[in-house]
């Protein structure tokens, strides 16, 4: 009978574990999420249909005082790519979290050498660059056809990333805190729906009244959408938003990451 | 390879792990058996650095798995009860994903061929059988080239064919250098496998020897059973020395009595001018010994187990409960 010697020497080459391990788990994460592409497809086909069907009704691109002067596409796109950026880190991140933890993927790769943390950068990352592709999608496509660019592409990409960071950061303490995924989905759709609300998308900022525009200021949906529209329009973004932001991109990640279970 | 001192782990004021003492040779296939619920998964647990001891010492490969660090995760590999992985995953992109993990991997494709999974490796973990999958979970549970391998309930929920084909597979592990920790509650298992066992109860080691001397302590009666040419007198039976018990099943003749008690009958039906056919003899086999260590006397509910009464009398217990 074959025998496996344990000190036969190793067929691969002796490398640095930690580098290899991380591309191996981005590509594996990839692959699963290109096989299982529905939550993803789902979260970001509305937004970034609207966007750009929007972008294409030229009388939805004129000034409207109805917006304080600012167009209706104006207005729409950064709560559409907030929507899409929401949907993506409050329901398709914790979702593959908390199904890895329900099926024990998570405690048996506590059983390796690697971090688990592995895992988690693996999502955050390919999280982050399709809520970036939707994104240059609501952007770009909308540009072709007639619409204005954002004015400050800088501000806007700043505005992103920092709204990446709070809301993401929001998912990942789902997934690090929630066991059961239907539970999780359950509380991150009500979670979206909120954002949402304070980002606008039934009553404009513009729109809300004067308290709870307050109130929506300090929501990381509400900062955010605040600083992807001054971008939009040309301005900088203002620094209580970036600030906003930010404190909310530390804390959710700082929670996510201390409390983290593996079961 | 494995030392194990005075393990304690408490649940909400109950010691689930309570004492636990157990000492495994490098390169021993050793079994920890016991009942649902005796605290053998929390006990690997706790050797396996994934839960921390109340009170006691461990060491695993010289290393304390308290301060699991990546030496420790290199030297050990860990196969636990109710481990999934993603159901699109192939086996491949499941084995060379963890072999990424370690230092020294194997080639999972030597091991792969050798668990006979090579004909499945673009297969989805979600289309594996229940067999395969469990051959995967020793596949990644050896893919570091650990020192130490602990497999918890392996063959649980697998068909009789599958437990055969991962009973083999253990064989072939035998003598390579690896050191097995088996977690079992079926004494088949430990029976085939192991070099030696402890059984667990109540969080407890009850008994620790090699699966033959465990069996071997039980004095139970040894029980034949035959189909006798022509009738017998159950009372001329009963007669003989070596004879307990001679009762009728049937056409069966069931009879219970000592080591010497099958040749005793035959001869006694030989002289009789009557034969034996469809003769039967039960040695005490460790499941005997499990029953007989685990049942608990002050628990009214166990079922009374016929002809094993003597059994008790062996628990080395009153370490028990």
């Amino acid at each position: 009978m074959s025998v496996l010697r344990p000190g036969a020497p190793p067929a691969v080459a002796p490398r640095s574990a930690p580098a290899g391990a991380v591309r191996a788990m981005l590509r594996s994460e990839a692959r699963l999420l290109a096989r299982n592409p529905g939550v993803v497809i789902w979260s970001t086909i509305l937004p970034v249909a609207a966007a750009i069907v929007l972008a294409c009704i030229p009388s939805i691109r004129e000034p409207s005082k109805a917006f304080g002067g600012l167009s209706f596409f104006h207005v729409y796109q950064p709560i559409l790519v907030l929507f899409a950026l929401t949907l993506l880190a409050v329901q398709s991140l914790p979702d593959v979290l908390t199904r890895y933890r329900e099926m024990g993927v998570l405690k048996r790769l506590r059983t390796t050498p690697a971090s688990p943390a592995l895992l988690l950068f693996a999502q955050l990352a390919l999280t982050l660059i399709v809520s970036v592709g939707c994104t240059l999608l609501m952007t770009v496509v909308p540009a072709l056809v007639g619409a204005s660019w954002p004015g400050n592409v800088g501000g806007f990409a700043l505005a992103y990333l920092l709204s990446a960071w709070a809301l993401l950061g929001m998912g990942l303490l789902i997934g690090s805190l929630f066991r059961n995924a239907k539970v999780a989905a359950g509380f991150g759709t009500l979670l979206f729906f909120v954002l949402e609300f304070f980002a606008g998308l039934w009553v404009q900022r513009p729109n809300m009244p004067g308290w709870m525009r307050h109130i929506s200021d300090f929501t990381p949906s509400g900062a955010g959408a605040q600083s992807l529209t001054d971008a939009a329009v040309g301005s900088w973004p203002t620094a209580l938003h970036l600030a906003v932001l930010a404190g909310w991109g530390a804390a959710m990640s700082l929670a996510a990451v201390r409390l983290f279970s593996w079961e | 390879m494995i030392d194990v001192r005075g393990l304690r782990k408490v649940y909400g004021g109950r010691a689930v792990v309570d004492g636990i003492e157990l000492s495994v040779e490098d390169g021993e296939i050793f079994g920890i058996l016991g009942p649902n619920g005796a605290g053998k998964t929390t006990t690997v647990e706790c050797i396996a650095g994934l839960r921390r001891p109340d009170a006691g010492t461990i060491s695993v490969a010289g290393m304390d798995p308290g301060r699991e660090g990546t030496a420790f995760r290199e030297a050990l590999g860990v196969q636990l009860q109710e481990s999934r992985l993603p159901d699109k995953q192939t086996v491949a992109e499941a084995l060379e994903l963890y072999a990424s993990f370690y230092a020294r991997p194997r080639d999972w494709r030597e091991l792969a061929e050798r668990l006979g999974l090579i004909e499945q490796r673009n297969t989805y973990f979600a289309k594996l059988s229940g067999g395969q999958k469990q051959r995967l979970s020793v596949a990644l549970a050896l893919i570091g080239n650990p020192r130490v391998a602990i497999l918890d309930e392996l063959t649980t929920g697998l068909d009789p064919a599958a437990r055969r084909e991962v009973w083999g597979l253990l064989e072939d592990l035998r003598g390579t250098g690896v050191t097995l920790l088996l977690v079992s509650h079926f004494m088949e298992e430990a029976e085939r496998l192991c070099d030696r066992v402890v059984v667990i109860d109540r969080g407890r080691v009850i008994a620790a020897d090699t699966p033959e001397a465990l069996a071997a302590g039980v004095v139970a009666d040894q029980r034949m059973s035959f189909v006798p040419s022509a009738t017998v007198d159950l009372p001329d039976l009963q007669e003989l020395a070596d004879v307990h018990a001679a009762t009728r099943a049937g056409d069966r003749i069931v009879v219970t009595g000592t080591d010497n008690v099958a040749a005793a009958v035959i001869i006694a039906l030989h002289e009789r001018g009557i034969t034996a056919s469809r003769l039967r003899v039960d040695q005490p086999s460790l499941d005997d010994a499990f029953v007989a260590l685990t049942r608990h006397e002050d628990d009214p509910d166990d079922p009374p187990d016929g002809g094993r009464e003597t059994a008790t009398a062996t628990t080395p217990a009153g370490a028990s409960s």
